[in-house]
């Protein structure tokens, strides 16, 4: 098959490659990107392992293209800590037991990423509702609701925080 | 996060990926297989061996799975040959490029039609894999009342979110397996024994482990043909299966069918329990139904004391996939036989269904005649029914279930335990995947060694790093694991002692050492558990699980957190049975179910807050801990059918309970 050129901004880099144009954006930032924190769980859009961001906004990338994601912006787990220090949704993950096998949880910390960027108060059964495209099989979905009711506060004390030092 | 290195994760160079070419049928003449360079059966003669949690004595040749389909195909789903190429793209164009030709035969899907129909392995005379008696014989006892009835827990999958993955890689001598599993030495012993390998010749190495939950103990048909892959290209050669291979032939859970008849006064007391348990075994022998149709028989008095029981546990092949331990295995369908009679006996008597219960234990250690051993039921019960506020939640119609749990325990496990230049390396027999048993190596080896926590690593496992293992299943890592790193940790103080006296941690972490156990375990380990749900039901019969509590006896928790967490993800797991998990297949045999949410996995919105309360009664080994992974698969539905029942007043007989069975 004849191959096809994409370029997109991923985790703040420019990159560029020649791909078969079937390839879809999950695959491609697992294979051709070695960015394989980004995970495959299914191959019906059903699981949200695969979630990431587009344009600022989260998607299960096993069903976008890679070549429609060209000329766009991608975040992936890997690019959501910085300098080396985790965001506080990952910490909040770990403190709060929010994973076990930690297959399904590079997705669902994109999901709650993308959710907790809209700096929305949310009940528990909100996030609940937000995370039901992604599945997780260890958990019972109870320590990760907890961690994502964790990382709200976490953020919300950062933010207290730079408005202290920013004065 | 976002670290881990699962198998899909790592890369050889010059690799080769695998792509598996199945069977559409589920029961065929196999004519004809034609695609260039594809692997089929003519050439890849091999059968698949039958290792891991249940693994079963080949006891007939003839009737253990082919590696690669030859002359027949027996399921929907069945390897019939194999491609290879250099990515996964052209690997999915190659499945399409082979031909294969079928003769189409009518297909057994059903246990009913496949006892009545005609045997699906040509040359056996019935499809009635095994079948015995369990029990003591006993003329029916004069009872005022008889409860009879027929229960089923249909086939669900282990649907781990990381599927099942290999590479095979082979350096002109020696193979190299690096697998997503539950146990590296099973899957060494299955390779080897499936290809007539030098087990000096083989090393498998365990990869980070997205969940396993029964699916990755064993050894499958795709890890054989990559293994011959790589030692016939001599190139690595990678495998990873997509969601619908494992709905159609990942090996299924479940799948059990009971006929009970239980006798009794009319105080309540059980005279008698007779019955029948029928294990669908799918399409070949070697797989864990030869194992489970008695386990089931043996365990299915639970904690009651009944004198007399008789129950009959057969296999019966069908034109499906082998069957397979799925989380619980065989002692959630044991206790939802026993516990769905026991309801139905309360309300024939009329009788508050704790109560019948509690009168039919005993403050005593009893062993049933169908050879399960239990402690004394009544205070650990009596106990429950406060813990799970019963007199709260009985006016809310609340379920409640009680079971044993029966783990794993024997023939024990290994550890080595090895200290060089003040680090300490641990490995482990079963392998984690997803239970964290880094947390209990590191506190069980402080306890016995003093040694920082911070020094200690549990390595994945690997088979060139530790001679021999069994693998994590059936509740048992914390039990039989936790007591080998016991003994290999006072085997080292021992000898520690002998050559410098007085025991120092200072100065074995500045020695080197190295101690390997087998720390063998013989008996039963049955501890009790009980559950309580509520619940309630819109016109549609859309069922909204409300309060879902666990009362659980764990010996001694070694990891609180990480407990609770696998506690609730159980407990989750005990809901999606209940109320959403099935693999339906058409007649013909076709699966319905090909995607994982029609498979039923829960989601998040649909899961209530679960409650989760322990006791800590230590067992009789030496760090005291009990089994627990499974004990909320076993005592979820058993809770939570029986408040479906009160709140809809239909009789529950199946899980999945159907929606349609439950709307006006
Ligand atoms: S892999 Fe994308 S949703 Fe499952
Ligand atoms: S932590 Fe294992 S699937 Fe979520």
């Amino acid at each position: 098959m004849k191959k096809i050129t994409v370029k997109m901004e991923v985790n703040g880099k420019d990159v560029e490659r020649e791909i078969d144009p079937r390839m879809l954006l999950a695959t491609f930032v697992r294979d051709e990107l070695r960015l394989t924190g980004t995970h495959i769980g299914c191959d019906t859009t059903n699981c949200g392992a695969c979630t990431l961001l587009l344009d600022g906004k989260a998607v299960k990338s096993c069903t976008v293209l890679a070549a429609s994601a060209s000329g766009k912006k991608v975040l992936t787990i890997e690019g959501i800590s910085k300098d080396g220090t985790m965001h506080p949704v990952q910490k909040a993950f770990i403190e709060k037991h929010g994973l076990q096998c930690g297959f399904c949880t590079p997705g669902m910390i994109m999901t709650s990423y993308w959710l907790l960027g809209k700096g929305k108060k949310l009940s528990r059964e909100e996030i609940r509702k937000y995370l039901s495209g992604n599945l997780c099989r260890c958990t019972g979905y109870q320590g990760i609701v907890d961690s994502v009711e964790y990382a709200a506060e976490l953020m919300e004390s950062e933010k207290a925080k730079e408005k202290a030092r920013n004065r | 996060m976002g670290k881990g290195q699962y198998v899909d994760d790592i890369t050889l160079p010059n690799m080769l990926y695998m792509g598996v070419v199945r069977s559409t049928y589920a029961r065929a003449k196999l004519i004809k297989v034609s695609g260039e360079g594809a692997i089929d059966g003519n050439e890849l003669r091999a059968l698949r061996a039958s290792v891991g949690e249940g693994a079963a004595a080949a006891s007939n040749l003839d009737l253990m799975e082919p590696i690669l389909a030859r002359d027949m195909v027996y399921y929907v789903g069945q390897p019939v040959a194999a491609v290879f190429s250099e990515d996964r793209y052209s690997a999915e164009d190659k499945i399409s490029g082979v031909e294969v030709e079928y003769e189409p035969l009518k297909a057994f899907n059903a246990v009913k039609a496949a006892l009545e129909g005609e045997p699906i392995h040509p040359g056996t005379d019935s499809n009635i894999l095994r079948e015995t008696v369990v029990g003591n014989a006993f003329d029916d006892p004069k009872a005022d009342v008889v409860v009879e009835d027929e229960l089923t827990n249909e086939r669900i999958m282990p649907n781990p979110i990381e599927t099942r993955g290999i590479i095979a890689d082979y350096d002109g001598k020696r193979l190299t397996i690096y697998i997503s599993t539950q146990s590296v030495h099973s899957i060494k012993r299955g390779i080897c024994s499936s290809l007539k390998l030098n087990p000096d010749d083989v090393r498998v190495i365990q990869a980070d482990t997205g969940g396993g939950f029964g699916s990755k103990g064993g050894l499958y048909p795709e890890y054989v043909i990559a293994a011959y892959a790589a030692m016939k290209f001599k190139r690595p050669v990678k495998w990873i299966e997509t969601r619908r291979e494992h709905l159609l032939a990942t090996n299924a859970g479940r799948g059990v069918h009971g006929k009970m008849k239980l006798f009794a006064d009319k105080s309540g007391k059980l005279l008698a329990l007779r019955g029948e348990i029928t294990v669908d075994s799918g399409a070949f022998g070697g797989g864990m139904a030869e194992f489970t149709a008695p386990y089931i028989a043996m365990q299915v008095t639970g904690p009651y004391k009944i004198e007399k029981a008789s129950i009959t546990a057969r296999s019966v092949m069908t034109d499906k996939p082998v069957q397979g331990p799925y989380r619980g295995a065989g002692r959630p369908e044991a206790a939802f036989m026993m516990e769905r009679m026991m309801d139905m006996l309360a309300d024939k008597l009329n009788m508050d269904p704790v109560k019948l219960r509690l009168f039919n234990m005993s403050d005593k250690p009893f062993k049933s005649p169908l050879g399960l051993e239990i402690d004394a039921a009544k205070p650990f019960f009596e106990k429950a029914v406060q813990e799970l506020d019963y007199e709260r939640l009985r006016n809310d119609k609340a379920g409640i279930g009680f079971f044993v749990l029966v783990p794993a325990l024997a023939p024990g496990e290994t550890a080595r335990i090895r200290i060089n230049s003040g680090k300490v390396d641990v490995w482990l027999g079963g392998n984690a995947h997803g239970q964290g048993h880094e947390v209990f190596v590191r506190k069980l080896i402080r306890e016995e060694l003093g040694i920082p926590e911070e020094l200690v690593t549990l390595n994945k496992g690997d088979t060139d790093m530790l001679q021999s293992g069994i693998g994590s299943w059936g509740s048992r890592s914390a039990i039989a694991g936790g007591a080998a790193v016991v003994s290999a940790a006072r085997k080292m103080k021992k000898e520690f002692e002998e050559k410098h006296g007085k025991f120092s941690t200072t100065e074995l972490l500045n020695g080197t050492y190295d101690s390997f156990v087998f720390e063998k375990q013989e008996g039963q380990l049955n501890s009790f558990g009980a559950n309580i749900a509520t619940a309630s039901i819109d016109k549609y019969g859309v069922v909204k699980v409300k309060e879902c509590i666990a009362y659980y006896d764990l010996g001694r928790m070694l990891n609180p957190p990480m407990v609770r967490g696998q506690i609730m993800g159980g407990m989750a797991q005990g809901i999606g049975q209940t109320l959403y998990e099935e693999l339906v297949h058409s007649d013909d045999g076709q699966l319905l179910t090909a995607s994982i949410s029609d498979a039923g996995v829960p989601i998040a919105e649909n899961m209530p807050e679960f409650v989760v309360k322990v006791v800590e009664n230590g067992s009789r080994l030496p760090h005291g801990a009990k089994g627990l992974g499974e004990a909320p698969t076993i005592g979820v539905p058993l809770a939570l059918c029986r408040a479906i029942e009160l709140v809809s007043g239909k009789r529950i007989r199946s899980t999945p309970v159907k929606q349609e069975y439950l709307s006006d």
